[in-house]
């Protein structure tokens, strides 16, 4: 009798998945048009403990959608983003990009979000040959070597902690005259320990003592210790790689606790508008290497941001910018290549993008796929993100 | 040195003014009600939304936030745990039944402000900054210090002195003979959460104030810490809860400070295991007074 | 018939998922069905999960003999913890299992060769489901026949009254260490499983909401019978892709569907059979029902 119950739910269970999941994704193909529209799935987290990026970056994606869908899609046919989420999960990242692949049938993918759902997915579109952008995967081995072996058809347009995080440094060293350092970080982060190891190497390089080095957790919830600890030791600067939370909460703790200031070189997660407010009269203390420098008078850079504006009414971030950013990357790369929905010819198309105007700079790829961008190492001043010379 | 007993001291009141409200409703009721990290964060919003739609003054916004998430914990109750007790359901559904609803506010809370930090408006928080010889001690946070000590006692004179703390001890001990007793066991069920909310809620405003950067999913990191308090300090004992607390605090920093720095990141591993030897040798807690063998 | 194998293509880590957390759920069910709240075996599936990766990636143990070798040092991890808490009882027990699991967790997070932070990838992922589905039936079949000997029987006489039970002569504390330390075996087996699904794990995966999810499958689906907690690993796996054309509102929903479940069947989804047994029963007046 149980048993039976058992089946007979696990049917039902199974066949609910069914037709809740074989139907296509939600988005409305466009309207009229002789060509059928381009599939491009957004994989992010907008659910879940990672989800405070997932909003900007469907916003910046969906921007880039809808200008290049404007001029004229490509070649007549239209762009149709299909969003889907993994909810900060592993098996549901897999399940996205299974599903984007299989059922939507989608010529690329942008994201996910997270480097650790990253780790599951990206391997999946590899195995299907499906071209993948990453978007905000900051840490090491997402494109060029891989832990899961080749990994040639996933590409990464956002910048890596390895390039950014010793720009940062060398530029405050440049400044500073840097001598003697205390390193803090979030050990329980994937890319917060990548980026702790890329610290400690571009310290040694500049020939910078790292005097003591502090873990913390993300579910640390004081700061205070921390940065007194640090202050122990008279550093000339604090080097911090985390998350945007514990990102403001270490800068917080830097202005009580030094009061005539000091410079905190940050890592990605300090990339964050939500940062300066939170940190008030302490965020000046901060220098990060950004992917983006909102100021830029490039038109291409204040054609956006107006763009962003108008439609969200607010400023966008980086997160947003990266988005948007693969966006025009891949449709350029579709107008270049024979056929846009042959994802081999896509491919090749996108390796050979060079110098690509975008928001961030002039973009190509390098040979590992990686971004080939200028570093922007910035500051902060009435509270905005300012270059820092 | 003193500057890091500083900081214990004020690690240890964060956790108590968190703990606390958790600890009465598992005392009274054997509810680990695991949406209390839910209030908390109602009341840094609750306040928030005081302060920048009306310019509430922040001390005022706190009150409000006291007062709402208590009354929103009394919801909460009649929701999610109080047709398990007619059930008489084992108190496991009440655990689950309380993530449920936990999962479904911090979505809507989400949906509203949007997942990522949230400050309160400029200029609205104290920024007093008090010298005490060579140390700068923050003014908000030594309010926190203290408002936890005077909330503390508060707390434990109603539940000793009043007729209201007897009627909640009388749930606590056997609800059926209270009930016999002639003790209203629904308005002291309604009290016990309206309390515990109600301080949770003011905890989440003052946290708030303190690292200015609120977000729907903030309350998650206290919770496993209050486990922590709540054993170490002693099941079933509110001055336990807070005296854990302040243990917990004080720990974790001697751990940052006295533990050579390969050890570092074992710091964590330390506090578990406290908790651990602590359950194995004195199941009771250093002040507690149930038994760890009631089921 | 393409149609469903598209459906296998796109869901099969959905459902070799509900595979392993319904071996997760009946890991969590057999200590709860010996009286035991146990939630400590999200750190038993990450021994396991760990064990058999390292052993296959680093030492080339073939996959079955990685699998059971995980299982074998969560049992032997399981044995020393069992015996220092048996004394403890429901919430305490908890929460001591809990405290086990975070040092699990901090411990992973710390040792060098775990990958600490970065956890371990490109983990070849050579879990097949039939390896999740057969397990599960022989672990479901296995489980069943042990409800109904000698051993169930201790089982729940101990579950129902300990004191009772240990004056009837039932060896107590040998009983409840075996069902603790096959619940932790059969955590790591499934962890062994999973780890092979997903190319890739990390400490994150294995720490204090994986317990309570665990234990939520398990509750939800139900104590009485071996069916329960099966039911409620497949349901509540499940819920998020059938929710998905939900979009943002999608936890919205699945928390509400959990409250609903857990409020109308605070014993779990199984009791639905039960509470029709029971009415007839009472209705002809056999039965007296609390």
């Amino acid at each position: 009798m149980r048993f039976r119950l058992f089946a007979l739910t696990a049917a039902v269970a199974v066949l609910l998945a069914a037709c809740g999941g074989g139907t296509p994704g939600a988005q409305p193909s466009a309207s009229t048009g002789p060509k059928a529209d381009i599939k491009v799935g957004l994989a992010i987290s907008l659910t879940g403990a990672a989800n405070i990026y997932g909003p900007a970056q469907q916003n910046g994606a969906k921007l880039a959608m809808e200008q290049i869908n404007a001029a004229g899609g490509i070649g007549g046919a239209k762009i149709a983003l299909v969003v889907e989420d993994d909810a900060s999960a592993r098996d549901q990242g897999i399940t996205v990009f299974r599903k984007l692949i299989n059922d939507d049938k989608v010529a690329a993918i942008l994201g996910p979000t997270l480097s650790g759902v990253a780790a599951g997915a990206h391997p999946v579109a590899q195995q299907a040959g499906t071209p993948v952008v990453a978007i905000s995967n900051t840490g090491v081995g997402i494109v060029g070597k891989c832990d899961y072996g080749a990994c040639d058809w996933i590409f990464r347009a956002s910048l890596g902690e390895e390039t950014a995080l010793p720009a940062a440094l060398k530029a405050a060293k440049d400044k500073l005259s840097l001598k003697k350092v205390v390193l803090m970080f979030e050990s329980d982060q994937k890319f917060a320990s990548d980026g702790a190891e890329i610290f400690k190497k571009a310290a040694a390089d500049n020939g910078i003592t790292i005097a003591r080095t502090i873990p913390y957790k993300t579910a640390d919830v004081d700061f205070s210790a921390f940065v007194t600890q640090a202050k122990g030791e008279s550093p000339d600067a604090i080097l911090a790689s985390g998350l945007a939370g514990t990102a403001s909460k270490v800068l917080i703790e830097v202005g009580k606790q030094f009061p005539q200031g000091l410079r905190v070189v940050g890592s990605n997660g300090f990339n964050s508008p939500a940062v300066i407010t939170a940190a008030g009269a302490a965020a000046p203390n901060m220098i990060v290497g950004t992917a983006w420098n909102k100021a830029s008078t490039d038109k291409t850079n204040t054609d956006f941001v107006k763009a962003f504006k108008d439609k969200y009414g607010s400023d966008p971030d980086q997160f947003a910018t990266q988005a948007y950013t693969a966006m025009i990357v891949l449709a350029d790369a579709m107008k270049r290549s024979a056929n846009a929905t042959d994802k081999a010819a896509l491919k090749k198309a996108l390796e050979g993008t060079k110098d690509l105007a975008t928001p961030l700079g002039a973009f190509s790829f390098t040979a590992e796929h990686d971004v080939k961008q200028p570093v922007f190492v910035m500051t902060v001043k009435d509270g905005a993100f300012v270059p820092f010379n | 040195m003193a500057e890091q007993l500083y900081n214990a001291i004020f690690v240890g009141s964060i956790y108590a003014l968190f703990a606390v409200g958790f600890a009465l409703v598992f005392s009274v009721l054997d509810i680990l009600n695991l949406a209390h990290p839910v209030v908390f964060m109602l009341g840094a919003f609750v306040a928030l939304f005081f302060m920048s739609t009306f310019g509430v003054p922040a001390a005022l916004a706190a009150v409000a936030a006291f007062v709402l998430t208590g009354a929103f914990g009394i919801f909460l109750d009649r929701i999610a745990f109080a047709p398990l007790r007619r059930r008489g359901a084992p108190p496991l559904s009440a655990m689950i039944s309380s993530l449920g609803f936990a999962i479904v506010v911090i979505r809507l809370m989400e949906l509203r402000y949007g997942p990522d930090l949230v400050s309160y408006p400029a200029g609205s928080l104290p920024q007093t900054v008090i010298q005490i010889g060579d140390a700068r001690l923050d003014g908000l946070r030594l309010l926190i210090i203290g408002l936890a000590i005077i909330l503390m006692a508060a707390l434990t004179y109603v539940v000793r002195a009043t007729q209201l703390g007897r009627d909640i001890r009388a749930l606590a001990e056997n609800p059926r003979a209270a009930r016999l007793l002639g003790v209203d066991v629904d308005r002291a069920v309604a009290a016990t959460f309206f309390i515990s909310s109600g301080l949770g809620g003011l905890a989440g405003a003052l946290l708030g104030f303190a690292y200015n950067a609120i977000y729907p999913q903030m309350g998650t990191p206290y919770e496993l810490k209050a486990f922590t308090v709540m054993v170490v300090g002693g099941m079933g004992s509110l001055p336990g809860a807070v005296l854990g607390a302040y243990i917990l605090g004080i720990g974790e920093i001697a751990a940052l400070v006295f533990l050579p720095a390969e050890f570092a990141e074992l710091r964590d591993a330390l506090a578990f295991g406290l908790l651990f030897l602590v359950l194995v040798i004195r199941p009771r807690g250093l002040l507690g007074h149930r038994t760890a063998d009631r089921a | 018939m393409d149609a469903i194998v598209d459906f296998f293509r796109v869901y099969q880590t959905t459902i070799g998922v509900i595979g392993i957390n319904a071996l997760l759920a009946l890991s969590v069910w057999l200590t709860l069905y010996a009286g035991q709240l146990t939630l400590g075996n999200a750190a038993f599936m990450a021994v396991g999960a760990y064990g058999s990766a390292l052993l296959g990636m680093r030492v080339g143990v073939p996959f079955p003999l990685g699998l059971a070798l995980g299982a074998a040092l969560s049992a032997a991890l399981a044995l020393p913890l069992g015996l220092a808490v048996f004394r403890l009882r429901g919430v305490y027990l908890a929460i001591a299992t809990i405290g086990f699991g975070e040092i699990v967790r901090v411990v992973l997070l710390t040792l060098p060769f775990t990958g600490k932070a970065l956890g371990l990838n490109g983990i070849p992922p050579i879990t097949e489901l039939w390896h999740i589905y057969l397990s599960l039936a022989v672990v479901a079949y296995v489980l069943w026949r042990v409800q109904q000997s000698t051993v169930g029987r201790a089982w729940a006489a101990i579950r129902e009254d300990e004191v009772a039970a240990a004056s009837q002569g039932i060896a107590v504390r040998r009983y409840k260490l075996a069902a603790f330390v096959a619940g932790a075996a059969l955590a790591a087996w499934a962890g062994g499983l999973s780890a092979h699904l997903n190319f890739s794990i990390e400490p994150g995966d294995f720490g204090f909401t994986r317990a309570v999810q665990i234990l939520v499958f398990a509750v939800v689906g139900g104590t009485p019978s071996v069916a329960g907690p099966i039911l409620g690993a497949a349901l509540l796996t499940a819920l998020p892709e059938i929710l998905r054309p939900l979009k943002e509102y999608r936890d919205i929903f699945a928390g509400l569907i959990l409250m609903a479940v857990i409020i109308y069947l605070p014993r779990g989804l199984v009791t639905l059979a039960e509470l029709r047994k029971t009415r007839r029963l009472q209705e002809i007046g056999v039965a007296d029902v609390a």
